[in-house]
């Protein structure tokens, strides 16, 4: 092993599952712990993202994959997968200080702690329809894509760990 | 003729935080609102469960105040069961409580006040914003986030885990502090206390700074009600003490324990939200109230420790007493940030501490309220428990809902100065915005890795939607 494959992946699942769709990373977090994942990384889950996302950072992480509920108007249970820079801007200002989008939490990591922030952030979202439900059920798309969304985490974990033996 | 849009169930899911204005035939404001989700599905999922597992599931209603729902449901647990805590536990659980206010309030005030006071009231919404507040200020961004951090470590280091805590159960806390913990946890609220001395005076003097800029904030921005929170032995509590209720004027109309909360808080569903709201019901009379940080100072005497204290007697000769300036809540938080880390700092000294942290419990049926001042107000957990010690019912009423009466009728004001006769929608949406992130609502928290939903307005007449104002547009 090498000093770049040895750079360790945090994977951190986003979500609330008593809150209907929003519940799908936790649902993914929970594959995530059957599957055999490529490079041993981290797998953590977490209520609501944000800053705490920081907080999660060693700075020995090399990449770190955001898996969480998103709505980018795709029909439920499609699942994206996008680099950090590639998200959309928050257009307006918070009128609730609950969370705060991974393009901003970037942005403020790069300011405020530089140093900790991995090369590669990429989010795993899993478009979801019904997030207004406390105790509801998840949509069944939704809940088809859990699956789906784990795969993709692992096919991105295994590709991490190629790029890392190229670099060697 | 006037009436008022219903949210229709399919399109209440778009991603929009809905505000909904409805004027009358004369073009005036009718009513107004904001349109939040509902809690009543997680009260029915808690049917059924065993009584002692409340303090968790509660727990993960929400991963902003999850330290509150917590130490609501023990003492609504210990009430059930007739039993009370050793002190040393209730000084574990309120150290826990300290570390969760510093997290919860650094948040708010650098997250929701921090673009307004950093960048300024009529800053371009491009810049305005948490990402902007960090460029134009990195060091005191990185403090803030320090002392929000340090919040986090003395809420998990107490409270035993991440995100939600595991170690208050009925009857007490489930460890006794150590040493080397205890020394931890010492520095870390030292640390705090002395970021807050370069953060509070850095944020109070912005504050006034825009209060300067735009007297509006105090002619304009003023929404009397009444005020519920705890007091105890004449001091402003969080976690024990009866409720207190005073008027629009200050004066103290009542005063009841939380388990007699349904006798004087009428909780009634609105035709247009998910949300049922809260009035004070004061004989056949119903009345408007607030809870939160402003809301607690109104009703009560003093926090008990010196910084809160200092700056609380200029609060009041700034902003009277009761204050109903909707813009000096900011200032109340910075307040209970200080009196925070300085009662943290309290607990710590205190001997009681270090003795035995737990009474044993039984469940042999009954009912059980328990109550906290959670962050954002009067939080109240109300359980009807059976013989097998499981639960058979469950109430919750949280700060959002008991503040709706009034984020709404604010929503109403700021819209009737920038609505009639104006077509200025950045200037309705930069007062719409500006009056609800003082309340600082629980809204839904999906959807996280997009940010914050953005916000909506729709401008109906006669049933029939006539605008709708988004940043987008």
């Amino acid at each position: 092993m090498t000093l770049a494959t040895a750079a360790s992946t945090l994977v951190c699942c986003i979500g609330n599952d008593l809150v209907a769709d929003d519940g799908v990373a936790c649902r993914v977090f929970e594959r995530l712990q059957a599957l055999e994942l490529p490079g041993s990384p981290r797998v953590e889950q977490v209520g609501v993202g944000g800053l705490d996302l920081l907080e999660l950072l060693t700075g020995a992480e090399g990449s770190l994959v955001v898996v969480d509920a998103v709505q980018f108007g795709a029909p439920p249970g499609t699942v994206h997968c996008l680099d950090w820079q590639d998200l959309p801007a928050a257009r307006g200002m918070a009128v609730s200080a609950h969370a705060i989008g991974l393009r901003e939490t970037v942005e403020v990591g790069k300011v405020v702690c530089p140093d900790k922030l991995p090369s590669r952030i990429v989010l795993v979202g899993i478009e979801g329809r019904r997030f207004d439900e406390l105790g509801g059920a998840m949509t069944p798309e939704t809940a088809a894509a859990v699956d789906t969304a784990a795969r993709r985490v692992r096919d991105l974990l295994f590709t991490f760990e190629q790029e890392a033996e190229v670099d060697e | 003729m006037t009436r008022t849009i219903r949210i229709d169930p399919v399109t209440r899911i778009e991603g929009h935080a809905k505000v909904f204005l409805e004027l009358d035939e004369d073009g005036e404001i009718a009513s107004a609102g904001l349109v939040v989700n509902e809690l009543r599905g997680f009260e029915r999922i808690l049917v059924g469960m065993a009584a002692e597992q409340m303090p968790l599931v509660t727990a993960r209603i929400c991963g902003v105040c999850p330290t509150a729902h917590h130490l609501a449901a023990t003492d609504a647990l210990e009430h059930a069961a007739g039993v009370t805590p050793p002190p040393a536990a209730k000084l574990l659980r309120e150290l826990m409580y300290m570390g969760h206010l510093i997290h919860s309030h650094t948040l708010s005030l650098f997250v929701l006040q921090g673009p307004d006071l950093i960048m300024g009231l009529d800053a371009d919404p491009a810049v305005r914003n948490i990402v902007g507040v960090v460029q134009a200020n990195p060091d005191a961004a990185k403090k803030a986030l320090r002392c929000r951090s340090l919040g986090q470590k003395i809420n998990e280091l107490v409270g035993g885990r991440g995100t939600h805590p595991v170690t208050s159960v009925a009857g007490g806390i489930t460890f006794e502090l150590d040493d080397s913990r205890h020394k931890m946890l010492s520095g870390w609220a030292d640390e705090t206390l002395a970021l807050l001395s370069e953060l509070v005076p850095l944020a109070k003097g912005l504050l006034l700074q825009q209060i300067e800029l735009h007297p509006a904030l105090m002619a304009d921005w003023i929404v009397p009600a009444w005020s519920l929170g705890t007091v105890k032995d004449g001091r402003i509590s969080m976690l024990d003490g009866p409720l207190r209720a005073v008027d629009e004027a200050g004066n103290t109309r009542l005063e009841f324990p939380a388990e007699a909360y349904d006798g004087h808080l009428e909780e009634s569903v609105i035709e247009w939200s998910y949300m049922k709201q809260v009035h004070i019901k004061d004989g056949d009379r119903h009345h408007e109230y607030r809870v939160g940080p402003m809301a607690r100072i109104n009703v009560g005497g003093t926090y008990g420790t010196p910084l809160a204290d200092a700056e609380l007697a200029t609060l009041r000769e700034l902003g009277g007493q009761p204050c109903h300036a909707v813009v000096l809540q900011t200032y109340s938080r910075l307040i209970e940030l200080l009196y925070a880390a300085e009662r943290a700092q309290e607990i710590l000294r205190d001997p009681a501490l270090g003795g035995p942290t737990r009474v044993p419990v039984q469940f042999t049926g009954g009912r059980g309220v328990g109550h906290v001042e959670a962050p954002r107000g009067t939080l109240i957990h109300d359980y009807e428990i059976d013989d097998q010690g499981l639960v058979r019912s469950a109430n919750l009423i949280v700060a959002t809902q008991q503040n709706y009466a009034s984020i709404n009728r604010v929503i109403a004001q700021a819209a009737a100065s920038h609505v009639l006769g104006k077509a200025d929608d950045a200037a309705l949406l930069n007062a719409v915005e500006f009056g609800i992130r003082c309340f600082d609502p629980c809204l839904s928290c999906a959807t996280h890795a997009l940010g914050e939903m953005p916000m909506e307005i729709a401008i109906t007449r006669d049933t029939q939607v006539v605008r709708r104002i988004t940043r987008a547009d």
